[in-house]
C-alpha cells in the first residue's frame, strides 16, 4: 500500500512542557467518544473522593489524626454519624440515597468509600507495575536460564485462582488496608510481568539496544532507560485495565468481609451489610454500592479502551 | 529489447489524467496527479521513481484497489477498450481474477501458508474458469514449468514455507498467468529477494513478455532492475510523471532534471571506479500536501529559473516518443552537468607511507547451537547442531582502511561484524584490534576497548530510540566516554549536529519527526561521537532511498576523512561498496572466497561466485553488455554445509575442472595468491580464471 507520509512537524518545538503533555493527552482522549465516556465516570469519583469533606484544605485530616473533626462538602454528612429513628429509610431529600439499619447516610458512605478505593486500587497496581514491570523486564532482557526460572514461578503463582490467593492472603494476615494492597499486588504482579516480558523481548532485537550495548551499557541502563519508555503504551493501557480490577477485587474482599474492617465505608462491605435487607424491602444499600463499583469498573475500561483505539491508530 | 507497439491499434490499458487522493484528518490529500500513459500488448512500462512518488497508488488504481480512504479523484481509466472508472466492486473483483493480475513485493505475503502450493494454483482455474481438478492440474504444472521452476510436480504438493524466495516469486507469478491475463502488474517483484535470485526472476519476467504476449506495468525504485526488464519507462516524482520515453532513449539521453539526478546518484557497475562516484539530490521529496506551487521538481533542480516557480509545465513531447514535463528541457544537457562543491564527495587521501595494521582477524568463528528438535532435548541430551554462521575468516585491515563486505543473505556478514563488536559470543579463532582482543561481549569490555570500536546500523526507523530527542542521545555517548568536559557537551553535540550537515534545530527534535535519511545521519554522528578509530557499517544505506543514499555515503566518507577512521561497510550488492572501498571481501556461507584491493576484485581473475554476484548486479544503462551467468538454487543451509568447497553445489564454473570439478566436492579449495594481497580460494587455475571474459563490458 502507498502510504501517505504524515509531514514532518517542520516548527521545532522547544522542550515539551508538562502542561503540553497533558493537554496532548487530553486532546489524544477527546478523539475518541469511548474514552471521553470513561474520563466522565471516572472523573465524576475523581471529584466526588477529592471533594467529599474539607480534608483537602487541611493536612491534620491527611496525617490520620482521626480526631479531627472534618466539614462534610459534596458528602453532605459524616459517613459514621447516625440519625437515630431514621433508619432503613429510601431515598429522600435529606437523604438523597437513603440511609442504612444504623440510621447513616448512604450518600456520604458511598462518597467516602469512594475515597478508599481511588486510594487503595492505584497504589496496589503501582506496586505491582514496579515489581511485575522489573521481573518482567529481567526475564525478557536476559532471557535463557533466568527466564525459565523466573516465569516457572510466576506461571505457579498465575496457576492459582486469584480469590483463592487473596483469602489465603488475607485469612494470613488479617484484614487491613495494606493486606488488601499486598494481596491485589501479589495477585497482579505475574500478569503484568508476563505483559512486560514479550514487550522486552519484542524491543531488545531493536538496532537502538544493539547501539547501547555497543556502548558498554549496564544492563540496568538498557533495561529502564531504552527498553522501558518504548513499552509504555501497552503498560499504561493495560494497568489502567488492572486498577479496574483491583476495584472490583477490593469490593469482593470487603463483600466477603475481608476487607476493611467496620465501620469504614468500603463498598464491599456495604453490599454484603445491606444484603440482608433486600428481602426486607431495602435494597438501597446493596443496589447504590454495587451500581458505584460498577460504574468505576466501566468507566475505567471505557477509558483503557478508547485510549489503546487512539493509540492504535497512530501507531 | 524493444519491439514497436506502434503498430498495434488499441493498448491494453489507457490511463489519461488520473489523479488519486487519500481521505485523511486534515482532508483530501493528492497521492498522484495527471500522471497518463498506455501500455500495449507484448510492451512491459516501467514505473521508477523513490519512496511516495505514488507509484504503487497508480498501480492500485487501475484495478481500483485502494483502500477505504482512497478514491479515484479525476481522470480515465480505459481498459481494452472499455473505462474502469465507476465500475462497480463485484466486477472489477472479476476482471481482477481475468483479465488484470498483480504480483506483489513479498511472495510470502501473497501464498497462504497454510494451503500447499498445488491447491492454490488450481483454486484460480476451478474458481474463475470451471476447469475441472484433474485438468487445472495439469495446466498448473505446465505453468509451473513455463517459469523455469525445477520439479514441478513435486512443488505443487510442497506447502510455501517448503520452497525457496525466488521459487515462491515464481509460483506467484505462475499463478498471475494462469488466467492468461491482458495486463500483468508487478509492484516490487523482486525487491524483497537476493541478488542473485533477483536476476533470475527477472530474466523470467522478460522472456515472458515475449512468450505470452501481456502488457506489463513494471514498478520498481531500482533503476538497473528497470532498465532489464522494461520497454519503455515513466519516472514519476511527487505523483506526477515527469518523464516518458523507451529505455534506451531515457538512458542515454535523460531530459528531466530529476532523472538525470537519479541516474548520477546510483552506481554504475559498468563505468571504472572513478564513473562510480555517487553524487545525491539535495532536499527530498516534498510531501503530497505541500508542493511547492510551480514545477513540483523546482526546490530541488539546479536548472531551475523564476519561470519553473510559477508555472506547473505539463508533460509535452519533445520528441518522438519522449515526453518530459520540464519547461527547460531543450535548455538542459546531461552531459555538461558539474556537480556543485557542496555534493563532491572528498575521497580519503591516499597515503604514501604503508599504514599500520589496526584490525587482524585470524580464522574467526561464530557458531549458534540448534537444538535438534527431538525429545531428548527436554533433559539436555539431544545432539547439539551448530549454525555456523561465520567458520573461519580471516583478514586484516590498514588504519584509516575501508573493507567493503559482500554476499548474498545468510552468507555471515552480519554475523562477522556483531561478533566483533562484541554483540554475539566469538566461537573460535582470535581478533586482535590496537593490541586488544575482541574475545569477550561488549558488556565485558575495556571502556577503551569500547569507545575506539562503534557501529552504524541499517535499519533506519529502529537505530533511534523514539522516546528521546536527538541531543539527548548523541550525548550519551559523549557523557559515556567523556570526550569533552561536562561543560561543552551541547556545544560538542551541535558541531556533531553540523558534522553530519544537520543544523542546530534537530537538537530537540523526536526520531518521528525526522525522515530516513536524517536518522541515519544521527546515526552516524552517535557511532563517530566517541571519536572511534574503527567504525563498523551494517548496511548503512541500504533502506534510503536512492538520493538520500548517496548524500549518506558521501558523508560517511568525510568524516572517515577528517577522523582518519578505519570502516568494514557492509553491503548485499558489488555495485555500492566499489568507489569507496580500498580493499573488498567477498563472502559464502561464512566463508570468504575472495578478498583484495577493490580493483583487483571487478576484474579477471575472480572467483567463480564473485563472477556471479556481478553478473547478478542490475546495471541501470542498457548499452552496458553483462555476461549471463545465473546461480541455481538458494544459498545451502549452514547447519549443514556441503563438502570440500562449499560452493560447489553451484559453482558454474565447475565444469573448467577436469573430472567435471570431481575435486571441488571432496577438497577444500587451496588459497590461491594473484597477487597484491589480492587471494581466491578455489581449485581452478589462476591461469584460467585469468582467461575468463570480463562480466561487465561497455559497448564501444
Amino acid at each position: 500500500m502507498a502510504v501517505i507520509e504524515q509531514p514532518a512537524t517542520l516548527s521545532a518545538p522547544a522542550r515539551p512542557s508538562v502542561w503540553g503533555k497533558v493537554t496532548a493527552v487530553l486532546a489524544l482522549l477527546g478523539r475518541s467518544r469511548v474514552a471521553i465516556a470513561g474520563l466522565i465516570l471516572v472523573g465524576f469519583w475523581v471529584v466526588m473522593a477529592s471533594f467529599a469533606d474539607d480534608c483537602i484544605i487541611r493536612p491534620a485530616c491527611w496525617m490520620g489524626d482521626s480526631e479531627a473533626v472534618s466539614t462534610p462538602w459534596l458528602a453532605r454528612y459524616s459517613p459514621f454519624e447516625q440519625f437515630r429513628g431514621r433508619n432503613l429509610e429510601g431515598p429522600s431529600a435529606d437523604h438523597w440515597l437513603g440511609t442504612d439499619r444504623n440510621g447513616r447516610d448512604l450518600w456520604a458512605r458511598i462518597v467516602h468509600g469512594s475515597r478508599i478505593i481511588l486510594v487503595l486500587a492505584p497504589i496496589s497496581v503501582l506496586i505491582a507495575l514496579a515489581i511485575g514491570g522489573t521481573l518482567g523486564l529481567i526475564a525478557g532482557y536476559f532471557g535463557g536460564q533466568i527466564d525459565e526460572v523466573l516465569m516457572r514461578v510466576l506461571d505457579a503463582l498465575m496457576a492459582f485462582p486469584q480469590i483463592l490467593l487473596y483469602l489465603i492472603i488475607i485469612a494470613a494476615l488479617g484484614p487491613s488496608a495494606v493486606n488488601v494492597v499486598l494481596a491485589i499486588t501479589i495477585a497482579g504482579a505475574p500478569g503484568i510481568a508476563r505483559l512486560v516480558r514479550s514487550l522486552t523481548l519484542d524491543i531488545k532485537t531493536r538496532d537502538y539496544v544493539a547501539a547501547a550495548q555497543t556502548r558498554g551499557e549496564s544492563p540496568w541502563y538498557i533495561m529502564f532507560v531504552e527498553i522501558l519508555p518504548n513499552a509504555r503504551g501497552p503498560i499504561i493501557i493495560d494497568a489502567m485495565l488492572r486498577v479496574g480490577y483491583a476495584v472490583f477485587a477490593i469490593g469482593t474482599l470487603g463483600f466477603l468481609g475481608l476487607g476493611l474492617p467496620p465501620p469504614s465505608p468500603d463498598w464491599g462491605s456495604i453490599v454484603n451489610a445491606g444484603r440482608k435487607f433486600i428481602q426486607a424491602g431495602h435494597p438501597w444499600d446493596a443496589l447504590w454500592a454495587s451500581l458505584s463499583i460498577a460504574s468505576l469498573v466501566v468507566g475505567l475500561n471505557l477509558l483503557a479502551d478508547g485510549l489503546s483505539e487512539e493509540l492504535g491508530r497512530y501507531r | 529489447m524493444t519491439t514497436s507497439p506502434g503498430k498495434m491499434n488499441e493498448p491494453v490499458v489507457r490511463v489519461q489524467n488520473l489523479a488519486i487522493a487519500y481521505e485523511t484528518h486534515s482532508g483530501d490529500v493528492n497521492a498522484v496527479r495527471d500522471v497518463s500513459f498506455e501500455i500495449h500488448r507484448g510492451e512491459t512500462l516501467g514505473l521508477v521513481g523513490e519512496s511516495g512518488c505514488g507509484k504503487s497508488t497508480v498501480a492500485y488504481g487501475l484495478v481500483n484497489y485502494l483502500g477505504r480512504n482512497g478514491k479515484i479523484v479525476h481522470g480515465e481509466i480505459i481498459f481494452q477498450g472499455e473505462s474502469l472508472v465507476g465500475r462497480s466492486p463485484e466486477e472489477l473483483r472479476k476482471l481482477r481474477g481475468d483479465q488484470i493480475a498483480m504480483v506483489y513485493q513479498d511472495p510470502m505475503t501473497s501464498l497462504n501458508p497454510v494451503l500447499r502450493v498445488g491447491q492454490q494454483m488450481t483454486e484460480v482455474l476451478t474458481v474463475h474458469r470451471g476447469i475441472s481438478v484433474d485438468e487445472a492440474r495439469t495446466r498448473c504444472v505446465e505453468m509451473l514449468r513455463r517459469v523455469y521452476m525445477p520439479d514441478p510436480e513435486a512443488v505443487m504438493g510442497r506447502y510455501p514455507h517448503q520452497i525457496s524466495g525466488g521459487q515462491q516469486q515464481r509460483v506467484v507469478i505462475a499463478m498471475a498467468l494462469l488466467n492468461n491475463p491482458a495486463l500483468l502488474v508487478m509492484d516490487e517483484p523482486t525487491t524483497a529477494l537476493d541478488v542473485t535470485v533477483e536476476a533470475a526472476v527477472l530474466d523470467l519476467v522478460a522472456d515472458l513478455r515475449r512468450d505470452f504476449d501481456t502488457a506489463i506495468l513494471f514498478i520498481s525504485h531500482n533503476l538497473g532492475v528497470v532498465a532489464r526488464v522494461s520497454s519503455r519507462v515513466g519516472v514519476m516524482y511527487a505523483g506526477e510523471m515527469v518523464e516518458q520515453a523507451p529505455v534506451r532513449e531515457i538512458f542515454a539521453h535523460p531530459r528531466h532534471p530529476y532523472t538525470q539526478g537519479l541516474m548520477r546518484c546510483v552506481p554504475r557497475l559498468g563505468a571504472d571506479k572513478a564513473g562510480s562516484v555517487l553524487y545525491p539530490i539535495r532536499g527530498r521529496v516534498p510531501a503530497p500536501d505541500r508542493l511547492p506551487p510551480g514545477c513540483v521538481f523546482e526546490p530541488r533542480c539546479d536548472y531551475a529559473t523564476e519561470h519553473c516557480r510559477q508555472e506547473r509545465p505539463a508533460l509535452r513531447q519533445i520528441s518522438n516518443r519522449h515526453m518530459v514535463s520540464c519547461l527547460r528541457a531543450e535548455h538542459i544537457r546531461a552531459s555538461e552537468w558539474q556537480p556543485t562543491e557542496d555534493i563532491i564527495p572528498l575521497m580519503p587521501a591516499a597515503d604514501a607511507a604503508e599504514p599500520e595494521t589496526i584490525l587482524n582477524v585470524d580464522g574467526l568463528r561464530t557458531y549458534y547451537k540448534q537444538s535438534s528438535g527431538s525429545p531428548l532435548d527436554l533433559i539436555g541430551l539431544g545432539k547439539k547442531r551448530y549454525v555456523r554462521a561465520v567458520d573461519g575468516v580471516s583478514f586484516t585491515i590498514p588504519q584509516g582502511k575501508t573493507l567493503g563486505v559482500v554476499g548474498e543473505s545468510g552468507c555471515g556478514k552480519s554475523t562477522l561484524i556483531k561478533t566483533l563488536i562484541g554483540l554475539e559470543p566469538m566461537t573460535g579463532g582470535a581478533a586482535q584490534f590496537l593490541g586488544f582482543d575482541l574475545e569477550k561481549k561488549a558488556s565485558k569490555r575495556d571502556m577503551g576497548l569500547i569507545r575506539e570500536l562503534q557501529m552504524v546500523f541499517q535499519n533506519p526507523d529502529a537505530t533511534m530510540n523514539p522516546s528521546y530527542s536527538v541531543g539527548t542521545q548523541i550525548e550519551r555517548p559523549l557523557r559515556r566516554f567523556k570526550v569533552v568536559p561536562p561543560n561543552q557537551i551541547h556545544a560538542e553535540v551541535v558541531r556533531l549536529l553540523r558534522a553530519v550537515k544537520l543544523d542546530e534545530h534537530y537538537y530537540d527534535r523526536r526520531p518521528r519527526q525526522l525522515s530516513g535519511g536524517e536518522k541515519q545521519r544521527v546515526g552516524i554522528a552517535r557511532a563517530f561521537a566517541g571519536r572511534p578509530d574503527l567504525v563498523l557499517c551494517d548496511e548503512p544505506v541500504s533502506a534510503l532511498d536512492v538520493s538520500v543514499q548517496a548524500a549518506v555515503l558521501n558523508l560517511l566518507l568525510e568524516i572517515q576523512r577528517e577522523q582518519g577512521t578505519t570502516m568494514i561497510f557492509i553491503a548485499h550488492d558489488l555495485s555500492v561498496v566499489r568507489f569507496f572501498s580500498d580493499y573488498v571481501a567477498v563472502m559464502y556461507l561464512g566463508q570468504i572466497v575472495e578478498i583484495g584491493p577493490a580493483e583487483a576484485i571487478y576484474a579477471p581473475p575472480y572467483h567463480p561466485y564473485t563472477e556471479s554476484l556481478l553478473a547478478a548486479v542490475p546495471i541501470p544503462d542498457p548499452s552496458v553488455a553483462q555476461q549471463h551467468i545465473r546461480l541455481e538454487g538458494s544459498v545451502p543451509s549452514p547447519l549443514n554445509p556441503p563438502s570440500g568447497c562449499r560452493f560447489h553445489t553451484r559453482c558454474p564454473r565447475r565444469q573448467l575442472l577436469p573430472d567435471g570439478g570431481a575435486i571441488c566436492e571432496r577438497e577444500v579449495p587451496p588459497m590461491q595468491d594473484a597477487g597484491d594481497g589480492h587471494q581466491i580460494h578455489c581449485h581452478i587455475p589462476l591461469e584460467t580464471l585469468h582467461d575468463l571474459e570480463p562480466v561487465v563490458q561497455i559497448a564501444a
